[in-house]
């Protein structure tokens, strides 16, 4: 059929023009291989900041004379904004023990203050979903009854915000240049084949080939030499980040800030997603581009 | 089949190849486009195959004004005419066989009309015996007739040849020519630009002669030259 003859025409043109693919294949991995060392990284710290979003609590004390019920309503009434993750209720006995065992070697300091007479408030620990809702959140439990004080890490909070935007930013803009290089190379591999067979485009169009047809070798070349790329890229970019995962997760660092890398798998369907797309929009993209001038007879 | 009405053709440069050409062509017609390198022969004949746009006036294709015709539908309109060039056209990497079983792919023909089709297009033009041979083995005559071949396998209504024997000594050209006529007997319109002063007496055939863009001559039974 028709369509087995454009897909071997396609694959013949990927063999054919050896040293031009090759060319296009390497720098292809190369930009490929950029990419999703800035992708892998670029979810890792989303994921971390995930994490340490989850950790960064509020927390917001609670009037001592304030009722059993009056500290429920207060929890009820937390829960109920939006970006609250998790709300933990902290007694003033529990505010005690946690003293209590940070100065362990000074327990005489904690005489005379236990039952009534215990100094501490009661308090909820507050952790928040998103943390750029955390000015706000503070706001309006702030402004709640029985709410004695709030203290939260403002400035942890926004030096994280701003290196993830940063990260993000940086990491966008590499993504699109490198988008930009691929498309290119895979347009000018395919452009000296076209021009190679410039004679042949044009017996194709005296004999009524429409453009779609005359296209479709090429965009196949495109996305053969694509997905190729894709493929490579991918394995290496595997075998590498487990090897880095290995050895970040070997230091220790990690397990001290109480927080953890993704695994390959874990990312492997979306860069492989990313990686497919990128093939064949570049194949296809990068096919158009070079085929226009010769279409025009 | 085919016919021009007050076609004038003006490129972007300024120059008028074609001016106020009026005339058409019947099925199953043997026409020579006649005159010097220059005169508009090309043009006329790009004009046909839709490769150049009209400038005034309307063409008229097989009952179809083709003059306003969309670029995506130009490749059908192409598939109901077989092109044949001075230089052969011919794809060096595909055998005898594959250059003509190539036209009949894009067309999207089946295999089993393909195995079938090509041999039969071959044989009409005598060479069933180089299917497999590829161009640079040929002859110019052969080149030409594989080249004929290429043009006829998808049964277009004409034949649109543009100096076919331009590239061939007299003998081979002649070759050429009475296939050509051969074609014509079976039905299929011919039109054929041409500067070959001895062919075109020879045969008889109607003669449209164009000089400086404007045809001069259109004789039913002409030589080359008026007055012949």
């Amino acid at each position: 059929m028709g369509s087995n003859y454009l897909i071997r025409e396609g694959v013949k043109n990927v063999f054919k023009n050896k040293k031009a693919t090759m060319i296009s294949l390497i720098t292809m991995i190369c930009a490929m291989f950029l990419f999703g060392t800035f992708f892998a990284i670029g979810e890792n710290v989303n994921n971390l900041l995930e994490q340490v979003q989850k950790n960064q609590g509020i927390e917001v004390f609670i009037q001592k004379d304030a009722t059993d019920e009056q500290i429920s309503e207060l929890e009820e009434a937390i829960k109920a904004l939006e970006g609250i993750n998790k709300t933990t209720f902290k007694s003033q006995q529990d505010a005690l023990d946690i003293m209590k065992e940070k100065l362990k070697d000074n327990q005489e300091l904690f005489e005379g203050y236990e039952g009534e007479k215990n100094i501490f408030s009661p308090s909820f620990i507050v952790t928040l979903t998103d943390l750029s809702l955390a000015t706000e959140i503070e706001a309006k439990i702030g402004a709640m009854e029985n709410v004695k004080k709030i203290t939260s890490n403002n400035d942890t909070i926004n030096t994280l915000m701003k290196i993830a935007n940063g990260i993000r930013i940086a990491i966008g803009i590499i993504s699109i240049l490198l988008l930009i290089i691929s498309i290119t190379i895979i347009a000018n591999t395919i452009r000296l084949t076209v021009h190679a067979r410039r004679k042949e485009i044009s017996i194709m169009k005296y004999v009524g080939a429409t453009n779609r047809f005359i296209r479709w070798p090429f965009m196949i070349e495109g996305v053969i030499i694509g997905m190729m790329a894709a493929i490579v890229t991918l394995l290496m970019v595997g075998a590498m980040y487990d090897f880095v995962i290995q050895k970040i997760e070997q230091s220790n660092i990690l397990q001290t800030m109480g927080v953890t890398l993704l695994q390959f798998p874990e990312i492997v369907n979306l860069v492989a997603i990313v990686y497919v797309i990128l093939g064949i929009g570049v194949g296809v993209i990068g096919s158009s581009i070079s085929m226009k001038k010769y279409l025009e007879v | 089949m085919i016919e021009f009405r007050n076609v004038s053709k003006l490129y972007d440069t300024g120059t008028e190849a074609v001016h106020d050409a009026t005339f058409s062509i019947d099925k199953g017609e043997f026409a020579f486009l006649v005159g010097t390198s220059g005169s508009g022969k090309s043009t006329l004949i790009k004009l046909i195959l839709k490769e150049e746009e009209v400038s005034h006036g309307n063409i008229i294709i097989n009952g179809k004004d083709i003059t306003f015709l969309k670029p995506r539908r130009v490749p059908y309109l192409r598939r109901s005419m077989g092109v044949v060039f001075q230089d052969f056209r011919l794809l060096p990497d595909k055998t005898v066989y594959e250059n003509v079983a190539f036209a009949m792919y894009i067309v999207k023909a089946t295999p089993k009309h393909i195995r079938r089709q090509v041999p039969m297009v071959l044989s009409l033009v005598g060479l069933s015996n180089k299917a497999k041979m590829y161009p640079n083995e040929l002859s110019g005559g052969e080149q030409q007739r594989v080249a004929l071949a290429r043009a006829l396998v998808n049964n277009p209504s004409m034949i649109i040849a543009d100096e076919p024997t331009g590239n061939l000594d007299p003998e081979t050209a002649w070759d050429i020519m009475n296939l050509l006529n051969e074609i014509n007997a079976r039905g299929t319109t011919v039109v054929m630009a041409t500067h070959a002063k001895d062919i075109v007496d020879k045969m008889k055939k109607r003669v449209i002669e164009i000089s400086n863009g404007v045809i001069v001559r259109d004789d039913k039974k002409g030589g080359y030259d008026s007055g012949k």
